[in-house]
């Protein structure tokens, strides 16, 4: 305990420094502004954003990330709740109530509980983060390749059981991904992969440029097809500061959420997903009268957006500890983590601690500044939503192509990143998602690194995986979850509960 | 034509990505199981693929299910356009040039845009831009070689 309190010390110490306060709240600032544009998730608003931080020491760059990964969060619940349009599947549940609150003139309380909601979650979740990131350590330098592979597959299975729709095109998406991630250089044999022999792909696919293609180009042609139906709300914004009568309905939604959403957060995978869609739930059937959810329910945005932010959170600490990212968001991270010379997992925290430290800390002053940025902004938010889309998606353009390019400095880069968006495109139109494509697509490359590895220790026998407790028992989770999800009375209660 | 069913479409994409990946590593040692070679794990990917292509292709001809959505190439032509125009541009001709190329050929997308405003606008975000990304941020994408060498 003490440990953990020391340990903390060094990270606030580090992260009060004028210097990384100002990253961090640069960081916040740009993250909102990129991520409340309609139509721009946190991934596309990372990707986006990746190359402002090159230019700074290690620390304070991750500090300013992790700024711009709330500030992307926070800044796609304000597009939600006063335009409904989420900028992602996390946002969809706060768009319910929330929309509804601003049509009747509230929004300002549905944006000021949100960031409440929020900072309170995050406050939460750094705890969680600081004790459970040591402990986790340690266990990780106990598993070896068999292990890895499997809490891998365990992660991939849990992504298959989590996307929308048909459960074969998910698979078929992270095969997909899989295969993208073979693509370069071979690390074991030097020999050349599937590079149709083009120089650009000699390293592999750049991970930013997957991510833009699919995600930043892709998404501006499905929004230039349908239809623009923005309704930004017209009501009066109201106060912001919810009062006491208020804050207390919202209290018991923001602990519940608070927990649910960081349990689920720290499940490969990209568990955080559902923690918004589970407190949502959760609320409505605890509460006395649930006709009024829809309606503009407090409850319904204060639990979610609690457990929004808590998962969004938690999801570091596989990325830390055990250097798996469990989503896309993640893995820009890693991306981003590898450009400043840092491999993330269990040795980051021994070999750099303050890094470490730093950043948990810097989690938690993003989340305060947030709360101090956005309520007195959102007066320019709603103005910025306003801009009609014919004048938004050229500057999205710019900003990705200008994005791009300085990753790597390669013209190329933006070539390939324009191909992704093709098929990207195409993937919307066949119906397939391409959020399991990303993970399979990051956690590909260890996947065959690690698999390669156990086979070599175990002189080739497949048997290794089941022969080993702890690798059997994350394979055999990934094998129930699976055939559950394809029982056909548990696919009829997940259609239901991603239309709810 | 009956309209074709969205999972025969997306079961043939499938069929080719495997198709290709196959094809593409047909060169490449598979190696045995205790010395994975380069090939393997690619090539046993490429059949999971294939399968799952084949499996949505049987799918759609047994149960149709939903039509495949029309395509439209305005948009991809000009956006995507844009993206590759910005690609070759920037290097020789430096941002300058290229980004109110990239707004101007991608503004082609939308049936609402107005030329007089865009071309203001790209003026205007190319200049922020610059400075933005090569003076505040110091990162270095071309300004403008031809005229200044800079």
């Amino acid at each position: 305990m003490e440990a953990l309190a020391d340990n903390l010390a060094l990270g606030f110490a580090t992260a009060f420094s004028p210097q990384n306060l100002a990253f961090c709240f640069i960081g916040c600032l740009v993250g909102t502004l990129i991520g409340v544009l309609p139509g721009v998730g946190p991934i596309a608003t990372i990707a986006m954003l990746l190359p402002l931080t090159f230019q700074f020491e290690p620390t304070s760059a991750l500090i300013m990330l992790a700024g711009i990964y709330y500030g992307a969060q926070y800044g796609g619940s304000t597009t939600a709740i006063l335009v409904n349009i989420p900028g992602e599947a996390t946002a969809v549940v706060t768009a319910l109530d929330g929309h509804q609150l601003a049509r009747q003139g509230r929004a300002g309380i549905a944006l000021g509980l949100a960031a409440i909601a929020s900072f309170c979650a995050g406050t939460v979740a750094t705890v969680v983060i600081a004790a459970l990131g040591e402990p986790l350590t340690r266990l990780a330098l106990l598993f070896g390749p068999a292990e890895y592979f499997a809490l891998m597959v365990l992660g991939l299975a849990f992504a298959v059981v989590l996307a929308r729709g048909s459960i074969l095109k998910a698979v078929a998406m992270i095969l997909a991904g899989l295969l993208l991630a073979a693509v370069g250089t071979d690390l074991e044999t030097g020999e050349e992969r599937l590079t149709l022999g083009l120089d650009a792909l000699s390293d592999g696919i750049d991970f930013a440029v997957l991510a833009m293609g699919l995600f930043g180009f892709a998404e501006v042609l499905r929004n230039l097809e349908t239809p623009e139906a923005r309704s930004v709300v017209r009501a009066k914004i109201g106060r912001l500061l919810p009062g006491r009568a208020e804050l207390r309905q919202a209290l018991g939604p923001m602990l519940r959420g608070t927990g649910l959403g960081s349990l689920l957060g720290i499940l490969p995978g990209n568990g955080a997903v559902l923690g918004p869609f589970a407190s949502y739930s959760v609320e409505k059937k605890i509460a006395k009268d649930p006709t009024r959810f829809g309606q503009g329910a407090i409850e319904g945005v204060a639990g979610p957006e609690a457990a929004n932010n808590a998962g969004a959170q938690t999801a570091f600490i596989p990325l830390l500890t055990l250097g798996i990212p469990p989503n896309a968001v993640m893995a820009l991270m890693v991306g981003a983590m590898t450009i400043h010379g840092i491999i993330p997992g269990p040795q980051v925290m021994t070999k750099s601690p303050e890094l470490f430290w730093g950043m948990i800390a810097s989690m938690w002053i993003g989340n305060l500044m947030l709360l101090v940025i956005n309520l007195p902004l959102v007066g320019l938010w709603v103005k910025l939503l306003k801009v009609p889309y014919r004048l938004m998606f050229p500057a999205i353009l710019i900003f990705c192509c200008i994005g791009i390019y300085s990753i790597n400095n390669s013209a190329s880069d933006v070539l390939l990143t324009a191909f992704f968006g093709l098929v990207g495109y195409a993937l919307i139109k066949f119906g397939f998602e391409p959020a399991p494509l990303l993970l399979g697509f990051v956690l590909g490359r260890l996947l065959e690194e690690k698999l390669r590895q156990a086979l070599i220790l175990s002189r080739g026998d497949l048997m290794t995986f089941v022969e080993r407790p702890v690798s059997a028992g994350l394979l055999l989770v990934a094998v129930v979850i699976l055939a559950v999800a394809v029982l056909p009375s548990v696919r009829a209660g997940r259609e239901k509960a991603f239309q709810d | 034509m009956r309209p074709i069913p969205q999972d025969i479409g997306a079961g043939l994409f499938l069929l080719a990505l495997a198709g290709l990946a196959l094809w593409l590593g047909s060169d490449l040692a598979g190696g045995r199981l205790n010395q994975i070679g380069a090939g393997m794990f690619p090539r046993v990917v490429a059949i999971a693929i294939g399968l799952c292509g084949l499996a949505l292709v049987i799918g759609g001809l047994r149960k149709g299910g939903i039509a495949l959505e029309r395509w439209q190439w305005r948009g991809p032509l000009f956006i995507l356009g844009a993206a590759v125009a910005f690609g070759f541009a920037v290097r020789p001709l430096g941002l300058a040039v290229a980004g109110p190329l990239v707004i101007m050929l991608g503004a082609y997308a939308s049936r609402e845009t107005r030329w007089l405003e865009t071309l203001v606008f790209g003026v205007v975000m190319t200049a922020f831009c610059i400075g933005l990304f090569r003076f505040a941020l110091n990162l270095p994408i071309p300004v403008a070689p031809w005229p200044i060498g800079y």
